[in-house]
């Protein structure tokens, strides 16, 4: 092969991930940015004008959803953890010849379509079901206490839906994790705990940051949950952009606070991942190359 | 390729690449933004939608969904020899003006010959110019069967644009044994019910019904009679006595029994009942708002010729019974409830379906808030600020 050709190679192999990036991300990106730029309404027709009051009165008018899409985004992301890892951890190392069945049993509720699966938890929760009548027979629930339309649902479906993106990436790095090593640490008199939080955890943490990010993002961004579970004292900045988008047609605000949410979350990400460290998310390779 | 490529070429030539991709972007971009999002109204002549020749081809149909029986659409075609596309894509009318805008932007009507939208709608179309005039003599047979509650509404006195497909009434839906004593709007207030009532989204349906519960006529409405209902609304949401703001789905809240009464639509109560007797569409006290979804023809339809046959076509009493013994919506035909006391149908005995003058004496015709398009905005704004929580 000469040198030229060698030298192209690696070019032709991004070729089709560079053409998707530019036509679904950057294209729409800049249509985008343009867009949150431009004043008018729909009936005088929308110019550009760089209309940069489109972002900060945004903001203002919506700082509420704002502050609740992560406070939701953030509890739910913990809660998936807390309950991703130990299940992640049971079928890595406990779960044998049914390590396969299991995780199909993770995924398999996800082969009905997300918005189905939200419809069917409004079924689940609702006042007259079984699970509130229980909550109130043990005094959990106040009797005029209700699960539907409250944070606790909305919540609840945030980690119901993001669970495997949480389950998954745990699970394959705890599965990599080499078991002499932890073998060798209580060779070295350790106990099974300290093994664990010296050894176990952090081998498995590109999996918690990988797992945190992939339910985090989604789910600050989600309307899907707050519309069927919530009422509107729960709604995220996700219902926000959808109704100025579907229903004001206020296109250039509703670009415009897509443009902050994206700016939020991508400050959130770049602090989260200089805390947990890169070579947390990327692995071995990620602390070779820093 | 294990080993790495180092040196100054390697850089340079990445960042060559990047800008070459850079620049093509943006041609793409360039080129694109041509048919961006653009609104705007043409001055002068609306187009009227001429009949030429015999009816033929295909019409293609944008109806809101649950609004037709199975029948209506294959014999129209047997009969007439024309080929129907119906899609039932209009799921609430600025979600629908929003898919649809870019293309009427441009002329085009995306193949649409009829789309059906609520009155409202058909104005605000009608004056983003997005709608043509009927041919009167292709359509004569039609409007000569219009009933005459529905032939001069304020946005066309003189239904020039628009045709009933079905109209409706607004006002309380109730799970009569749970809620048995709601007839007033403002029974939807009462603490007794906290968190079990539920409102429409559509701002037209929900806020002139609750100005008439303060005694504001609609029709007299002043902006801040708009602002003043909304604010009592907020208020009423925010603390939690409103559980959700719904389009259709109220009806599975109530089935649930999530809700036990709301602001829902006649026609739907009727669907309701089937299933559970105690759901039952009650006229509010105070009186209903009446609305109709109307046939329009939007510029560039391809064959105005057969859209005028379906017109036709569905305005023979014969044809609407059929489609009023299903959806139990209003209708707008003349003759219709003969032909369905021929037929034996229930409907022919429903007030939801021929509502009398004495029943419907309070109605108010749905309307705009007062003042031109900035203030319809800004009322819309404070509207859409309250249920979606902001």
């Amino acid at each position: 092969m000469s040198t030229v050709r060698r030298r192209l190679v690696p070019y032709f192999l991004m070729g089709p991930g560079l053409v998707w990036l530019i036509l679904f991300f950057v294209v729409p990106l800049y249509f985008m940015g343009r867009l949150a730029l431009e004043s008018g309404t729909l009936a005088t027709g929308f110019e550009f004008t760089w209309e940069f009051a489109n972002f900060t009165d945004s903001f203002d008018r919506f700082d509420e959803q704002f502050v609740r899409s992560f406070v939701y985004a953030g509890v739910a992301t913990v809660i998936a953890l807390l309950i991703a890892y130990p299940l992640a951890y049971a079928i890595a190392f406990r779960g044998g010849r049914w390590k396969n069945a299991l995780l199909l049993a993770v995924v398999a509720p996800f082969f009905t379509t997300y918005l189905i699966r939200t419809i069917a938890w409004t079924t689940i929760l609702s006042d007259d079901s079984v699970i509130v009548d229980v909550l109130k027979a043990v005094g959990l629930l106040g009797d005029e206490g209700r699960l539907l339309a409250t944070p606790t649902a909305v919540i609840a479906g945030l980690v119901y839906n993001f669970l495997p993106f949480m389950v998954l990436p745990i699970y394959s790095s705890l599965e990599r994790i080499d078991v002499r090593l932890i073998e060798a640490a209580k060779d070295l008199y350790a106990s099974a705990r300290v093994a664990f939080w010296k050894v176990t955890l952090p081998l498995s943490m590109p999996g918690v940051v990988a797992g945190t990010l992939l339910t985090f993002i989604p789910a600050a961004g989600d309307y899907v949950n707050a519309f069927f579970l919530g009422s509107i004292n729960q709604s995220m900045i996700g219902n926000r952009i959808q109704s100025l988008y579907l229903m004001e047609l206020d296109y250039p605000t509703a670009a415009a606070l897509s443009f902050i949410l994206m700016a939020a979350i991508l400050a959130v990400v770049v602090v989260y991942i200089r805390f947990a460290g890169a070579e947390a998310l990327m692995g071995d390779e990620g602390e070779q190359r820093a | 390729m294990t080993e790495r490529e180092a040196g100054p070429m390697k850089g340079f030539k990445k960042l060559l690449f990047g800008v070459a991709m850079l620049i093509a972007a943006l041609v793409v971009a360039a080129c694109g933004s041509e048919g961006g999002i653009e609104g705007g109204k043409d001055e002068g002549e609306v187009p009227v939608a001429k009949a030429e020749g015999e009816p033929s081809g295909t019409v293609k149909i944008a109806n809101w969904p649950f609004y037709i029986d199975r029948k209506t659409v294959p014999e129209f075609e047997r009969e007439t020899g024309i080929k129907v596309q119906y899609v039932e894509e209009v799921n609430d009318n600025n979600d629908f003006l929003a898919k649809v805008q870019p293309q009427l932007q441009r002329g085009e009507s995306g193949g649409r010959d009829i789309m059906i939208v609520t009155d409202w709608m058909a104005n605000r179309m009608r004056e983003l110019g997005y709608l043509q005039d009927f041919d009167e003599e292709a359509i004569a047979p039609a409007k000569a069967n219009l009933v005459p509650q529905l032939a001069s509404p304020a946005f066309d006195p003189e239904r020039k644009f628009s045709l009933p497909w079905q109209s409706g009434m607004t006002g309380l839906v109730v799970n009569k044994a749970k809620a048995p004593d709601v007839t007033s709007i403002n029974d939807l207030f009462d603490p007794k019910y906290k968190g079990r009532v539920e409102m429409l989204n559509e701002m037209r349906d929900t806020v002139p019904l609750v100005m008439m519960a303060d005694g504001v006529r609609p029709e007299d409405a002043t902006e801040e009679d708009w602002m003043n209902t909304i604010e009592k609304i907020r208020e009423a949401a925010e603390s939690g006595q409103i559980r959700k703001f719904t389009g259709n789905d109220y009806t599975r809240d109530l089935a649930n029994g999530d809700a036990v009464a709301v602001i829902g639509w006649s026609g739907d109560a009727v669907q309701l009942q089937a299933d559970n007797p105690d759901i039952q569409f009650v006229m509010p006290d105070e009186g209903c708002t009446l609305w109709s979804d109307n046939m329009v023809i939007p510029v560039g339809a391809p064959n105005p010729t057969a859209a005028y046959a379906w017109m036709n076509y569905v305005y023979d009493p014969e044809n609407q019974a059929q489609i009023a013994d299903y959806n139990y919506y209003f209708t707008p035909v003349k003759g219709t409830k003969e032909v369905l006391e021929r037929m034996g149908s229930d409907a022919a005995k429903s007030e939801l379906v021929f509502p009398t003058e004495e029943y419907t004496a309070n109605c108010s015709t749905q309307d705009e808030p007062p003042g031109g398009p900035e203030v319809v905005r800004k009322v819309e704004q404070a509207w859409q600020d309250v249920i979606t929580g902001a």
